[in-house]
């Protein structure tokens, strides 16, 4: 008997119908649960991956996990959402809310009780962060706010007793650190055009009592708000505190310069008190503390406070199978995992980053990691008084170029104070009409 | 009986034959983006409201061209090209008459002339972000270390250096290419000429008066057009070094059209600005050849 091994049409008819057919059967046989989409910036990566495996072990759900880079990623977003790409959880910035909700890009979570009922345990201003229109658009995965640190050793130095409370002992300290030789621009403050210039701005800005829009929607150009950069361009232009490089000093460069010894005061996020404390990256480790913020005149303690949450997108709640599957990712990481808030203590405990979740400031574990760099019962205590950005509206990122611009124009002296805040108001108000 | 030639001969067929798949690739890449590029400038399209997408024909170039800030970006931009052009060509003529003459080591310098050319944009402009700092710049590093400052400046957070500090910056990566441009002028002119001039007692700077620029005019010309295209529509130096800052003093109409499209997500605005741009800079180039050529 012999075989017939020859390739006929037929027989290569049937191998490509066949190998075209294998995977359409094998999707149609199904996993079961559905794969669910999740990306990040590239933060904490390993702690993700981490706490993403633990999930798929327990609920039996794959997640489909991408990440970029902080720079690049609206804008990563944004391509993938107007590509019609897969995206169900993802992580997203209180400041581009409005922008990803108006745009459709995003569901609110108001439909899942198990999600709202962390709202109790949040802090107000991070809840109100995620919350637009009434609606709100997540749960937190980071929570922060803008911090007052100051070299206690260079106070020290300059016999100094205690921190400053308000914006004018901010100056006369400044001034008498500078006379004593021990820093050229005793204040560290960034001014650049980036992503961190309106938490900044508007840390002066509360701090003060001033406010860039009011309750209405409205610019307000405060008297607080012109005090606020009116401090600025003195340090600058009058007392000589802080440097006219501040307009290209970003927040990473003041951090960096702060960890090299160069000031006695600076405003990074509160997060960074891990790093600036840290002997390995920091010439000052275990110098630096942290303040209340100093009051301006009128104003109070008020710092400006930013969170990151887990949103879902339109993709992810079409169906009920990825809703649900999709709803039990978000409350695995911004919620509690096992009963407890697991990933948030991971981040904190790994990275320092901040937290929404009140109940973490009682927890053991928290309280003496936070100590080792920090006060953990002042780190509370400033929260409470974090306020949430009243910028974020649709147009935010047009008017925060303009506003930025016009705000070094008064720190470099171009322009008076109360212009450069009636400039901005004003193209806050043409933007707002536009819609 | 002659049997007419074809219209297209075989192989001049199988030539477009072989062509054609490039030529999808280019059209694929090349003229259907521009084509749908102009075709968003003419529609109200900004991805932060999909669903309203307008059409409003020549609308957004009025706006871009009425706009205070696109005009305020233009004449930074003209300043920036007319800094950035004139120091190039100046310094490639330097360098070229230098190149121009034997001696020892010639080869070695020509060749590490090239490396500003060859680095990529991106790394010249981190390089010269790590110069300029004012806290740790090899720039103050070097000055303080001669003396010739008391303490470290702040360099591009100086409205009044910002755009000559990018200048700077560009003029370095430039001039390689546009020196070995003159110099291949330089070596075309004949030596009798420049004898000839020797032998009238032609003292050297008349030499190169009457003999040397006049040939260098082709190219200067193409220096002058390249360079000026390059300078018009730079948007490196700008992103890397300054994102528009301090203030908006280095707000070029590059990064306008870039704020516009990626940060505002207006791309029908960005798209209208991006054209006015390109159009721009031809009808420049046209100018700049016609009015050089009218000369030679």
């Amino acid at each position: 008997m012999t075989i017939d091994l020859r390739l006929t049409r037929r027989k290569a008819l049937a191998a490509a119908a066949t190998g075209l057919a294998l995977p359409v059967l094998h999707a149609g046989r199904g996993h079961g649960a559905e794969t669910i989409n999740f990306a990040t910036w590239s933060a904490g990566v390993d702690q993700v991956k981490a706490h993403l495996a633990l999930f798929e072990k327990q609920s039996g759900i794959p997640v489909a996990y991408t990440n970029s880079p902080f720079a690049q990623y609206r804008e990563t977003m944004i391509t993938k959402f107007t590509g019609g790409a897969p995206v169900d959880v993802l992580w997203v910035s209180d400041s581009w809310l409005p922008e990803f909700a108006e745009a459709g890009w995003i569901e609110p979570v108001n439909p899942y009780p198990q999600l709202m009922a962390y709202d109790a345990e949040t802090s107000d201003f991070c809840t109100k962060s995620m919350t637009y229109k009434g609606k709100q658009y997540g749960l937190t995965y980071y929570t922060d706010y803008m911090a007052f640190l100051y070299d206690a050793d260079m106070l020290a130095k300059a016999g100094i007793a205690a921190p400053p409370a308000s914006w004018a002992e901010v100056t006369e300290q400044a001034k008498a650190i500078k006379a004593k030789g021990l820093s050229e621009y005793p204040v560290a403050i960034g001014l650049a055009q980036e992503s961190w210039l309106i938490e900044f701005m508007s840390a002066m800005v509360f701090s003060h009592g001033g406010r860039f829009v009011d309750d209405s929607g409205q610019a307000a150009a405060s008297p607080g708000t012109v005090d606020a950069l009116q401090w600025l361009v003195d340090a600058v232009q009058t007392h000589a505190i802080l440097s006219p490089g501040a307009v290209q000093t970003g927040e990473l460069e003041v951090l960096k310069s702060l960890s090299a010894g160069r000031h006695a005061f600076a405003l990074l996020p509160k997060y960074r008190l891990r790093v600036v404390n840290d002997k390995s990256q920091s010439q000052v480790a275990g110098h630096i503390r942290q303040a209340m913020m100093p009051a301006g005149p009128g104003g109070s303690h008020a710092t400006v406070g930013w969170m990151r949450f887990y949103g879902v997108t339109p993709r992810a709640l079409a169906n009920k199978a990825r809703a649900e599957a999709a709803i039990k990712l978000v409350e695995w990481f911004g919620g509690k995992a096992d009963g407890q808030y697991r990933f948030q203590k991971v981040v904190t405990e790994q990275l320092g980053l901040g937290f929404g979740a009140k109940p973490l400031f009682d927890d053991p574990d928290i309280r003496r990691t936070l100590n080792q760099y920090g006060d953990v019962d002042l780190m509370a205590q400033q929260q409470d008084l974090a306020q949430k950005k009243d910028t974020i509206a649709p147009w935010f990122g047009e008017w925060n170029d303009a506003n930025g611009v016009e705000w070094q124009q008064a720190v470099l002296g171009k322009k008076p104070a109360a212009d450069a805040i009636k400039t901005s108001a004003a193209k806050w108000d043409a933007l707002r009409k536009l819609g | 009986m002659q049997v007419a030639a074809p219209l297209v001969s075989h192989d001049e067929r199988a030539a477009s034959g072989l062509l054609l798949p490039l030529g999808v690739v280019l059209i694929g890449v090349t003229l259907i983006p521009i084509a749908y590029s102009f075709w968003t400038s003419l529609y109200a399209l900004n991805l932060r409201r999909p669903r309203l997408v307008p059409f409003v024909g020549l609308d957004n170039y009025g706006a871009v061209l009425s706009s205070p800030a696109f005009i305020a970006a233009v004449a930074r931009t003209a300043s920036f090209t007319v800094m950035a052009v004139t120091a190039v060509s100046v310094i490639a003529l330097l360098v070229a008459l230098l190149l121009n003459q034997e001696f020892p080591g010639r080869r070695v310098l020509s060749a590490c002339l090239l490396i500003p050319w060859a680095i990529p944009s991106v790394a010249n402009g981190l390089m010269w972000k790590w110069i300029y700092d004012a806290n740790y710049g090899a720039l103050n590093g070097l000055l303080l270390q001669l003396g010739v400052i008391q303490h470290g400046m702040i360099w591009l957070g100086d409205p009044s250096r910002t755009l000559p500090l990018i200048a700077n910056a560009f003029v370095w990566k430039e001039v390689p290419l546009a020196a070995i441009l003159l110099l291949v002028n330089l070596k075309a002119i004949p030596a009798d000429l420049h004898a000839a001039a020797r032998v009238d007692g032609a003292p050297a700077w008349q030499r190169f008066r009457h003999v040397t620029l006049p040939a260098l005019r082709p190219g200067f010309t193409l220096v002058a057009v390249y360079e000026a295209m390059v300078a018009v529509r730079h948007f490196d130096l700008f992103f890397l070094l300054t994102e528009g800052g301090p203030g908006n003093v280095s707000d070029v109409v590059a990064w306008r059209v870039y704020v516009e499209t990626f940060r505002n997500l207006n791309f029908g605005l960005g798209a209208a600005m991006a054209y006015i741009l390109a159009l721009a800079t031809l009808l420049m180039s046209y100018g700049f050849i016609r009015a050089l050529a009218q000369r030679v």
